[in-house]
């Protein structure tokens, strides 16, 4: 896992594993990046493992965000977020856009 | 306090998962139509499954998953649980038990042997369909029934993710009994600072396009119906989309073709606008069956995984407050502060109530030990061709956990000894009309501060002129010495006494019967034999309840003090003039009858003048009862073991120490040793006399 301060905004790749197995220090990691910056942008681009915990947890970071006004922006589902999101449900776009409204390019 | 290795949690819950699915496997080879059997291997080989991709382990998940396949036609009901099938299904088991303990030790090749074996017996009476057929063939066929379907509401118990259940994955196995509309409800999601990332907080709504019956959804949620409200009614009234377009819209995602086998899922833009049933009540048949709702409050009940040597850790600390509590104790009663008397007299009641509870918490039914015979007969039962009931009670007596641990191996060689030594061939019991079915029976029972564990056999029963002959021929008796029946059946005991005339891989070397002796001797126990020609015999074995603080009678012999297990005391007595004019014989005239005694003056060489009225404590184990004579007798006192050092591990008569209110330390006799002792002075008063 990297978080990529480097950028103008904080951007927080998620790691491979976002699975219940590393879930725990995944959601450590997204409280950690929630308490720094007031915009926070996660990439998901390298999420290879996937289950319904990845799903709450960027679901309640969604709400969170919205919550407090602070817009939480998910980038670049990669394959195996999306095929997640769709065994749950989350198939098509219009349902990601409702449940992560602030998605952008590349999911 | 350190945490729990995961993988170690895994390990321990896999294990108590694989007596589960070896009790069930055994009973489905007595009880083959019994489906809640089947449902528990089930159950059983799921949750090592999920458990063990969640935790790492890759090739149990993928081994017990073919498993799983290929046992699916047994639950099914297609075919019946063969006494082949079961074995191959045991071997599979150990085959992951392996993969999980010790995976080094074994080979691809041996599991690839063994599901080949178990696809074999799955399929002899009919090949199994292929599976792709099984994939393709119900969904359509299905959706062009009258019946337009079901609507489920899917809420799951939050830690099922933690036991390795996979809510996507039933979605997937409900999507193939049909056309589905899945709908996450996310409203139980919290916020980040309320979460608790690996619990389940999403529900799904789903209406499944399928004239499937109820079972079939139920088999879907089979493994988790405990751990989940499934909210079902029938969609019949609703007027539901037609499935096919949705499946062309998937198709035209371009879905890859390693996805195409899995279900197809899709969602409904606006599923709450469109659909009245979402908020429907769930009609009365919907609800989760009380027997379900009892099992989830049962489940409420609070138990707490802790590592056994933290229990082991307690119950020193719990013996050091004793030990402590008795100093206080002895100063107090020594002043004559009240209050500090009244203290004292508080924290001892403290102490003796945290004493009980601290045992209580080590206390194992004894059941988690009687189940692991069942295999055991089963394999021997199968390798002596010698077919045999296998029959236990008193599975809920409860023992110390490591008395428990303890007394696994003795027990291993009694069964094996009375299955290969007691249960006769099928021709003998055919001859002596009996069944062909042998029968062990392995009971245990509460019995005042012991608990009495034995091993019964319907066999033929010990042959007491060939023991005696073996004796003789061993030089351990004079050939015509005049022994009862029970006294030559303690040759067994003996070490390298062996009757059998052939040497088996189970049997025959003499090395076992001592061992055992030895074994629960060392637990304070006492082991017994009884026996009635053409019926069997039973091996009764007596135990502590724990291993750690025990009641004790204190006494003194001369300047030392010593402690004798209250266990085993029956009565104490004062030594008379007249038993005192014996000397020489060592017999005492307990109401009628002749006890023999030990002076432990002279056992232990005491120094200094005997007190002028001398006590004798009656011991006992099993039926021998035995006079130790001391000069005091101080009273009970609570007995917090300690173990002897190895430099004292020649001495024999003393089985540990323990530290007195003083501070000063007290040797615990040995009762058996003791028993022993008296029987061969007795013996050698017998040979002398007649010489």
């Amino acid at each position: 896992m990297s978080s990529d301060v480097t950028e103008p905004k904080w951007s927080l790749r998620l790691p491979a594993d976002c699975s219940i197995a590393a879930i725990r220090s995944v959601y450590e990691l997204i409280r950690e990046a929630f308490g720094r910056q007031d915009r926070l942008e996660i990439d998901c681009s390298s999420v290879d493992k996937a289950d319904v915990t990845s799903i709450q947890l960027l679901l309640s970071t969604a709400k969170t965000g919205e919550a407090q006004g602070r817009p939480v922006v998910l980038t670049s589902f990669s394959q195996s977020l999306r095929n997640t999101l769709r065994r749950a449900g989350i198939a098509s776009d219009a349902m990601i856009d409702q449940h992560f409204p602030h998605k952008k390019d590349g999911t | 306090m350190s945490a729990m290795d995961p993988t170690e949690v895994f390990r321990q819950e896999a294990s108590e998962l694989f007596e589960v699915l070896e009790g069930a496997l055994l009973d489905l080879g007595q009880r083959p139509d019994d489906r809640e059997l089947v449902d528990s291997a089930f159950r059983a080989l799921h949750t090592i499954k999920g458990s063990g991709a969640m935790f790492g382990f890759d090739k149990v998940a993928s081994f017990t998953h073919e498993f799983e396949t290929a046992f699916d036609r047994v639950r099914k009901g297609e075919i019946k649980p063969t006494q082949e099938l079961i074995s191959v299904a045991l071997a599979a088991k150990d085959y992951i038990r392996t993969l999980i303990e010790d995976p080094q030790s074994t080979d691809d090749i041996i599991g690839e042997a063994i599901l080949d074996d178990l696809r074999r017996f799955v399929s002899a009476d009919q090949p199994a369909a292929p599976v792709a057929a099984i994939a393709e063939a119900p969904p359509l066929a299905r959706a062009e029934s009258k019946q337009a379907g079901w609507h489920l509401y899917l809420e799951f118990e939050s830690h099922i993710l933690r036991n390795g259940s996979n809510p996507l994955d039933l979605l997937e196995d409900l999507c193939k009994l049909g056309p589905c509309f899945v709908v996450p409800v996310t409203d139980g999601i919290p916020f980040l600072d309320e979460m608790e990332p690996e619990d389940c907080y999403l529900k799904w709504d789903v209406k499944l396009h399928a004239a499937c019956d109820k079972d079939a959804i139920d088999d879907v949620f089979m493994f988790v119906q405990d751990e989940m409200k499934l909210t079902l009614s029938p969609l019949a009234q609703i007027e539901a989309p037609a499935p096919a377009p949705l499946f062309l819209l998937l198709d035209e995602e371009q879905v890859p073709m390693a996805e195409m086998a899995a279900p197809v899922i899709e969602i409904a833009a606006a599923p709450i606008a469109e659909q009245p049933v979402a908020k429907a009540e769930p009609k009365p048949e919907a609800k989760p069956e009380p027997k379900a709702e009892a099992k989830r409050e049962e489940r409420g009940i609070a138990t707490v995984r802790v590592q056994a040597e933290r229990l082991d850790e307690l119950m020193d600390r719990v013996g050091e407050l004793v030990i402590a509590q008795a100093r206080l104790s002895q100063l107090a009663a020594s002043g004559s502060d009240l209050s500090i008397k009244m203290i004292a007299e508080e924290i001892e009641r403290l102490a003796s109530s945290l004493r009980d509870t601290t045992m209580g918490a080590r206390m194992v039914p004894i059941g988690s030990l009687f189940g692991r015979f069942r295999r055991l007969v089963h394999d021997l039962s199968r390798d002596l061709s010698k077919p045999v009931e296998f029959v236990t009670t008193g599975e809920d007596t409860e023992l110390d956990k490591t008395m428990i641990e303890c007394l696994a191996d003795p027990l291993v060689h009694l069964i094996r000894n009375a299955i290969d030594h007691g249960i006769e061939d099928n021709a003998t019991r055919a001859a002596n009309g009996k069944t062909e079915q042998g029968r062990i029976e392995l009971a245990a029972v509460h019995s005042g501060a012991q608990v009495l564990v034995t091993v019964k056999d319907n066999g033929g029963g010990l042959n007491t002129a060939r023991i005696r002959a073996k004796a003789e021929e061993q030089g351990l008796i004079a050939a015509g010495a005049v022994l009862t029946d029970h006294e030559i059946h303690q040759f067994l005991f003996h070490p390298g006494f062996s009757t059998a005339q052939t040497i088996s891989a189970l049997s025959g070397r003499g090395v076992g019967m001592d061992v055992v002796k030895r074994t629960i001797e060392n637990m304070r126990g006492s082991i017994d034999l009884s026996t009635r020609p053409g019926q069997g015999t039973t091996v009764t074995l007596r135990l502590p309840l724990t291993l750690a603080i025990i009641e004790g009678l204190l006494i003194r012999v001369g300047e030392g003090r010593y402690i004798i297990p209250l266990s085993a005391v029956e009565e104490c007595v004062e030594l008379t003039a007249e038993d005192e004019r014996s000397r020489g014989r060592n017999f005492l005239n307990v109401r009628g009858n002749l006890v023999p005694f030990l002076r432990l003056r002279e056992l232990l060489t005491a120094s200094g003048s005997p007190d002028k009225h001398q006590k004798t404590i009656i011991i006992s184990t099993g039926e021998t009862r035995v006079g130790l004579v001391a000069d005091q007798i101080i009273g009970n006192h609570q007995t917090v073991i300690k173990s002897l050092s190895k430099l004292h591990s020649d001495v024999t008569i003393f089985s540990g120490a323990t530290i007195l209110g003083d501070g000063t330390a007290a040797l615990i006799l040995d009762v058996a040793q003791l028993v022993t002792l008296a029987q061969s002075k007795v013996e050698k008063q017998h040979i002398s006399e007649a010489a």
